[in-house]
């Protein structure tokens, strides 16, 4: 079955940071400054430096925010890179960030948007 | 990196912001993974301690100290240079010792840092754990028993408790006896009793949560007794300056300890009832407990004049005053600061401890972490007294002793009446009302409650309006509370028929209005607002020769609950009218209540 109204993308990566709760709002914006078309925040509890750093381990917020971004596999170093500088990773328990592939991605695309793609013979 | 140039090659930026990164594998990290005689994999052994150079450390400890360092100077600095500028703009004074005030406020912020993180870490863990169990493993009386020890534990830990303690040391024995020896010698019973209001008004908003209570019939039965003895306090003259005291201890006690210490445990009780999940857990405590110790007060104050008289009072005082000519060091300044500090805090975690250990049987979560956290509080508790008395204190004081020079005579001022009777008046109520607006605007409590007034009302009441109505309560509260101490105005009067007005106000507003506006008149009077206040006012009473200055908290508080209930109401009637006025269905009182989450 098809429906016409739903495009699968491909070169798609996912840039996921993990910052501590209330960091992430600068992430976004560093991403969106790239070009990242949005972002999805998630709250999350982290375990692990925290309990290995001793008592230092106070400095580490547990509360984290998990920001994901969708982005176009050309953009991925920008993006990762502008993520790294806002959330600031060269800091000792500042968070992480890392890039997964994505295989496939499903969304509604703008016809607007499609047909000017179809007229540069870039949409399949 | 908006000031890029407009075309850059793309390979050259990759390799100016991605250069010199260290490439290392994640296996060369993991510990290596042993294998067994079959081939299985052993357990990877337990992770060791990362250790950081000095230079890890400060750059790991940096932001985690900045982020707290400006939250409490967001909210101590603009108070601080309010006053300051308000003497030395309006008033034409310079502030005497300016450098010592300045380091006790320095002091102020660093203990309110302190204080701040190391109740996150140590006391509220060990209240969560306990709010969470206790009720699982304990019949309820026994829990409540517990309640009612930790309302008065809570209490001598309020830091805005030594500030009222301070205050006593100004007031004369001679013209208030009972109210001297309520802040003098028996000013250990005195918290006591508050404490033990504090814990009954715990106990009752616990049992509330519990069986689901109404909260107006609680206020309605616990106004009776404070409206009757207020008035009956108000005929004896003798009786009479301890009312200011009594009302202000509602204020002081529900702080930065209180709050979020019988909270927990209330909430572990109602959680573990099954009850947890309703909008309004957690309310209520907060207005019992500002409205118990003022019964409590009384009910010691009716004790000590049954006992004791004027003349005795007199007698001691005389005594006391010969003895302190030679203080020990235990009651010298920065020594009786530490020893404060020290007291408030070590009982209440000893009584924690031991519920923990008999009650519970149970070993701490993370020890070290807990017991960092509990130096941290008893840090900052000394450091919060020493900036109370070098800082807070001395600057609240000097500016409430200042601004009656406005509108009279001062020995000391020169040239003052600086203005006209009326306008130096005006001058000085205006001052009261914009400190009083720009202390609760920054207040973080206040913020906290808005966010959940909104949740509860589905977002039809806002935080911003909550915000601005509990400002302007507050203000005007303290407006007339200066007006109040400069024309020596009986306070009886101005706090009863507010009071009856409030119950009005309450028996025709909505269950969880009533609930938002009771509590925010205790949740705004923090730590930095109360100590400031009670100093002003205890200045202005001084320089004006009035014979106490407390009152101005308690106008503080009652304002709040009038301006957000008026303007819950206000804005019922407002949706109301416009449903009308569209044409919609008919807007009975009934209907209307089903439509909105009011």
């Amino acid at each position: 079955m098809t429906d016409e109204k739903i495009t699968v993308l491909t070169d798609v990566v996912l840039i996921t940071c993990v910052v501590s709760a209330g960091r992430g709002d600068a992430v976004i914006l560093a991403a969106r400054e790239m070009g990242a078309a949005g972002a999805l925040v998630s709250h999350a509890r982290g375990i692990g430096l925290r309990e290995r750093l001793g008592l230092l381990g106070i400095a580490i917020e547990a509360d984290k925010d998990v920001v994901s971004l969708l982005v176009a596999s050309d953009h991925q170093d920008v993006v990762f890179e502008a993520v790294c500088q806002a959330a600031d990773l060269g800091r000792p328990g500042a968070g992480l960030a890392y890039i997964s592939p994505i295989e496939r991605l499903a969304t509604f695309i703008p016809r607007e948007v499609l047909e000017r793609l179809a007229d540069q013979g870039k949409a399949t | 990196m908006s000031g890029a140039p407009e075309s850059i090659r793309y390979g050259d930026y990759l390799r100016a912001i991605g250069a010199g990164r260290q490439r290392l594998s994640y296996n060369a990290l993991g510990p290596t993974l042993g294998r067994d005689a079959q081939g299985r994999a052993r357990p990877a052994p337990a992770t060791a301690p990362i250790r950081l150079r000095p230079d890890e450390i400060a750059r790991l400890l940096q932001p985690y100290v900045s982020v707290r360092f400006a939250d409490q100077l967001k909210a101590v600095a603009p108070l601080a240079l309010y006053l300051a500028l308000f003497q030395v703009l309006i008033l034409r004074q310079l502030i005497d010792d300016s450098w010592l005030i300045v380091g006790g406020l320095f002091a102020v912020i660093l203990g309110l840092m302190f204080f701040m993180e190391g109740l996150k870490l140590g006391l509220m863990p060990f209240g969560e754990l306990i709010g969470q169990r206790l009720p699982r493993r304990s019949p309820l009386p026994l829990v409540l028993l517990i309640t009612l020890l930790l309302g008065i534990g809570v209490t001598f830990a309020e830091p805005a408790i030594g500030a009222l303690q301070a205050a006593g040391q100004n007031v004369s024995p001679e013209r208030a006896p009972y109210l001297w020896a309520l802040l003098n010698p028996w000013s250990g019973a005195l918290v006591l009793m508050i404490g033990a209001s504090v814990g009954l008004a715990a106990v009752l908003g616990t049992l509330r949560f519990l069986y689901g209570w109404s909260l107006k019939p609680l206020i309605y039965t616990a106004l009776l007794p404070v409206l009757g003895l207020t008035l009956y306090g108000a005929s004896q003259p003798e009786l009479a300056p301890v009312l200011g005291l009594a009302w202000d201890a509602g204020a002081v006690t529900t702080g930065p300890v209180t709050v979020p210490l019988v909270l927990a445990l209330g909430i572990g009780i109602a959680a573990a009832a099954g009850r947890g999940d309703s909008g309004l857990s957690g309310f209520g405590i907060v207005t019992l407990a500002s409205i118990f110790p003022i019964i409590g007060v009384l009910l010691l104050t009716l004790y000590l004049a049954a006992t004791l008289t004027p003349a005795e009072i007199l007698a001691s005082a005389q005594a006391v005053g010969a003895a302190s000519a030679t203080l020990p060091w235990s009651a010298r300044s920065p020594w009786v600061e530490l020893l404060m500090g020290l007291r408030a805090i070590v009982p209440l975690v000893v009584f924690l401890w031991l519920i923990l250990r008999w009650v519970l049987k149970e070993a701490l979560p993370r020890p070290r972490e807990i017991g960092l956290g509990i130096a941290f509080t008893v840090i900052g508790m000394c450091l919060f007294n020493l900036g109370l008395t070098y800082g807070l204190s001395a600057l609240g004081g000097s500016a409430g002793a200042s601004v009656p020079a406005a509108f009279m005579a001062l020995p000391g001022a020169a040239g003052s009446p600086l203005y006209r009777y009326g306008v130096g008046l005006s001058i000085a109520v205006v001052f009261a009302w914009v400190l009083g607006f720009a202390a609760t605007v920054a207040e973080p409590a206040l913020n906290a409650l808005g966010v959940t007034a909104e949740q509860l009302t589905n977002g039809f009441f806002k935080k911003r309006t909550l915000i601005l109505a509990v400002s302007v309560g507050v203000a005007c509260g303290i407006a007339l509370g200066l007006t109040k101490l400069v024309l020596d105005l009986p306070l009886v009067w101005l706090i009863v028929p507010p009071y009856l007005l409030a119950a009005v106000l309450t028996w025709l507003s909505s269950e969880e209005f009533v609930n938002v506006a009771w509590d925010s008149a205790g949740v705004t009077t923090g730590p930095i607002t109360v100590p400031l206040v009670l100093a002003m006012g205890l200045g202005l009473g001084n320089a004006t020769g009035a014979v106490e200055g407390f009152g101005i908290l308690c106008l503080a508080s009652i304002g709040p609950i009038i301006s957000v209930q008026l303007t819950g109401l206000w804005a019922r009637w407002r949706l109301a009218w416009q449903a009308r006025a569209a044409g919609h269905a008919p807007a009975t009182p009934s209907a209307l209540g089903a439509e909105l989450p009011l």
